[in-house]
């Protein structure tokens, strides 16, 4: 049995445009193998289980789906919680854009941590979102809020190149906030109205205990930028990450403390493993007590 | 200027950026949205290449739609030394080989493309596919490279084709660096991941997201 | 299990370059120093697990392609953490450290601990001083099922088959004419996995360098003859 923090909640499993091209789009939550249909005529989108075995009957209908910022959502439980919401998708002066779905062969929790991850920006990303030797991580703060979700703040990165159109160096702060076990949303500061804040948007979708696959959202401000550009930008940085996650063992996240080494500047990681325990998340995990 | 209609992350591409970068050639990238919004597929690319495909190089109205070809043609127009396609007039028959086992190796890569290549769209952007199918072929080519390179490496001729890198290294370069996105290892290949290695310290190589420098 | 594996050839620690390699399923890094040491490691970060073969052998130390961490040559122990650079890294950072050696042609590495309470690790298996190395192959088959087709003769030369002799559970011996010194085969299988091996050859006798290639050659070609045997039945 999947814990309910999962099972009842809501998951991206496709992307609305990714599928209306498509017309079916065949994907796996939570193990559960899924058809989800788009009937151009009617505009209605459907998703049912996939009969694992076609002599089995009927296959089952999965009743609770919407579409929110471009993507296809569905519970497999019974959702108790709306989708998770963004004051700043409703602002009229944004732009959202989609970076299209990328299958990832660990599991989902571990590219929730990496996204949050600070130290690795100069390394894996080097050039753009980090460089040598601005390795250094200044101490930054984690909390639980009262919804329950995790914020990191005060995080703070030298970065050559942090978005399509800059082509100076500086340092930016960013706020991270983990709003479900499988969703995590990074703001920066726009540049260009430096009080108002961009978001990137990762929304993972558990396919099972060891993969997943990574929808990306961003919100921003569109002075001069354009969403092909930024799409570019963001499969650019995921496609970077995409081997680190794939070359780490074991696959699921291991969320003992002692599991796997910390130290202070991997004060998020270490945070969201405790929390995701908390929470009893297991699948894509290694409990704590394991 | 070279203008390129390119993809970051297609290894098509990238075979074409790396002979670039090497010849040190500046040029102009005009990016295209290609996932998800295929705009290579789009009325307007057509009118760039009928087919629709990535990487297409425009060098100052001179157009050409194919990796291969576009390779043979920078080596031909921009390198003096004529190290990446090595030819000579009035061939003897050694040197006809030669010309023949390069070209033998441009075609091997495609079959890499379509094995090694296809099995990682399929994992990352759920390009149909028979991936078990896919992954076994690219296994048997994987088998057949590691061990020209193993005897290659015996006779101090580190290269796919003899003592230098040619376009032929670089052709085979990206779908196999990038194999283990499409679920293909590269474990039981140690010829393989030393010539891999080899060609990431080439003098002005450079990498893509998805390829780690040396 | 205490005894020494060939996990590959001695030139195949190449400048700067790291193995990576697999032995009873524990994946391991192996790698050579600019001085000549040599390590075998669990291949695998202590920090978040990312493979260490994927990362850069620097000349003196490993370090990792995730975060920058970097672990010394010998010891493997954490000497640098680009996060905080001025502190100490903890003495307990560090991969698996495995005891390895190089032997004959080939590299040894024997899958216990190293450390102040571990026991000695065996001797190593006694090797003709003057020996080829040749290609080693990975099968897709177990061990004993590639000791099982090489015990039914192997083709040492062109135009004759030897017998086989099983010296333990992964080492054999071919000679052509039983009880004498030569010409004679040393195969060792590396079991990487319970569905996996690696073979390694080493042949007796001096070769000399004209006829190098065609003898190294022809045992590449019965070696895939044993691999396409071995793998046809799994």
């Amino acid at each position: 049995m999947i814990e309910s923090v999962l099972w009842d909640d809501w998951h991206v499993v496709a992307e609305l445009a990714e599928l209306q091209r498509r017309g079916v789009w065949h994907t796996r939550l939570l193990g559960v193998a899924l058809i989800v249909q788009w009937d151009p005529e009617s505009g209605l989108i459907r998703a049912r289980r996939a009969a694992e075995d076609p002599r089995s009957g009927s296959a089952r209908a999965v009743e609770a789906l919407e579409v929110r910022y471009g993507f296809v959502w569905v519970s497999l439980g019974r959702p108790t919680r709306p989708i998770v919401e963004f004051a700043e998708c409703h602002e009229p002066d944004r732009l959202l854009a989609t970076a299209g779905s990328v299958g990832v062969a660990v599991s989902g929790l571990r590219a929730v941590e990496n996204f949050l991850d600070l130290s690795h920006l100069a390394f894996v990303h080097e050039g753009y979102l980090g460089e040598q030797p601005h390795t250094e991580i200044a101490p930054y703060a984690v909390e639980t809020l009262a919804d329950g979700t995790l914020r990191a703040t005060g995080c703070r990165v030298y970065q050559p190149k942090p978005s399509p159109v800059e082509s100076a160096g500086f340092d930016v702060d960013y706020i991270y906030a983990v709003l479900r076990p499988y969703i995590v949303v990074l703001f920066k500061a726009n540049p260009v109205e430096q009080s108002r804040k961009d978001m990137i948007a990762l929304f993972v979708q558990p396919v099972t205990e060891e993969s997943c696959v990574a929808h990306i959202l961003t919100c921003y401000l569109p002075h001069e930028i354009h969403p092909p550009t930024v799409r570019r930008f963001q499969q650019f940085i995921f496609g970077q990450d995409r081997p680190i996650l794939e070359n780490q063992t074991p696959k699921r996240l291991p969320l003992g403390a002692r599991a796997e080494a910390s130290v202070r500047a991997d004060l998020s990681s270490a945070s969201y493993r405790r929390w995701l325990d908390a929470a009893g998340v297991r699948f894509g995990a290694i409990a704590a007590s394991a | 200027m070279i203008k390129l209609h390119d993809y970051e992350l297609s290894a098509d591409c990238y075979k074409v950026r790396l002979l670039l970068g090497i010849l040190q050639l500046p040029y102009e990238r005009l990016e295209l949205d290609v996932y998800p919004e295929r705009e290579h597929r789009l009325a307007a690319f057509r009118a760039v290449d009928p087919l629709g495909r990535v990487p297409v190089l425009d060098d100052d109205g001179v157009i050409l739609r194919d990796w291969a070809a576009i390779l043979v043609y920078l080596a031909q127009r921009y390198d003096g030394a004529q190290r990446w396609f090595p030819r000579v007039d009035r061939p003897d028959a050694a040197q006809a080989a030669s010309l023949g086992r390069l070209v033998e190796w441009l075609s091997f890569a495609q079959r890499l493309a379509g094995s090694a290549g296809a099995a990682r769209l399929h994992d990352t952007i759920f390009e149909p596919a028979d991936i078990e199918r896919c992954r076994a072929s690219a296994h048997e080519l994987f088998r057949m490279l590691d061990e020209h390179l193993w005897f290659a490496e015996q006779q101090d001729c580190p290269w796919l084709c003899g003592r230098d890198p040619t376009i032929a290294d670089l052709a085979c370069f990206p779908d196999v660096v990038l194999s283990e996105e499409g679920g293909v290892s590269r474990l039981p290949y140690p010829a393989i991941r030393r010539w891999t290695d080899r060609i990431k310290r080439l003098p002005n190589f450079t990498t893509m997201a998805g390829v780690f420098p040396a | 299990m205490k005894r020494w594996f060939p996990v590959a050839r001695r030139e195949e620690l190449s400048p700067r370059h790291v193995v990576h390699t697999q032995l009873l399923s524990q994946e391991l890094a192996v790698w050579r120093d600019d001085a000549g040491g040599i390590n075998a490691w669990e291949n695998r970060c202590p920090h978040r697990g990312v493979r260490l073969s994927i990362g850069t052998n620097t000349g003196s130390e490993l370090q990792c392609r995730y975060h920058g961490w970097r672990f010394a040559s010998g010891s493997g122990r954490c000497s640098f953490i680009p996060a905080h650079p001025t502190q100490k890294p903890a003495s307990t950072l560090r991969p698996q450290v495995y005891p390895v050696l190089e032997h004959g042609g080939h590299v040894w590495v024997a899958l216990q601990p190293v450390g102040a309470d571990a026991a000695e690790p065996p001797p190593p298996p006694p090797q003709p001083a003057d020996g080829l190395s040749l290609r080693s192959l990975y099968v897709r088959a177990p061990a004993a099922r590639i000791a099982a087709a090489l015990l039914r003769g192997y083709r040492l030369v062109a135009d004759q088959v030897a017998p086989v002799e099983q010296i333990d559970e992964f080492s054999l011996r071919a000679t052509l004419t039983a009880g004498t010194r030569g010409p004679a085969l040393q195969f060792w299988l590396q079991p990487m996995s319970a569905s996996a091996t690696t073979i390694h050859g080493c042949l007796d006798g001096t070769i000399g360098p004209a006829e190098r290639l065609a003898v190294l050659r022809h045992h590449n070609t019965q070696f895939t003859l044993l691999r396409e045997e071995s793998e046809r039945f799994g």
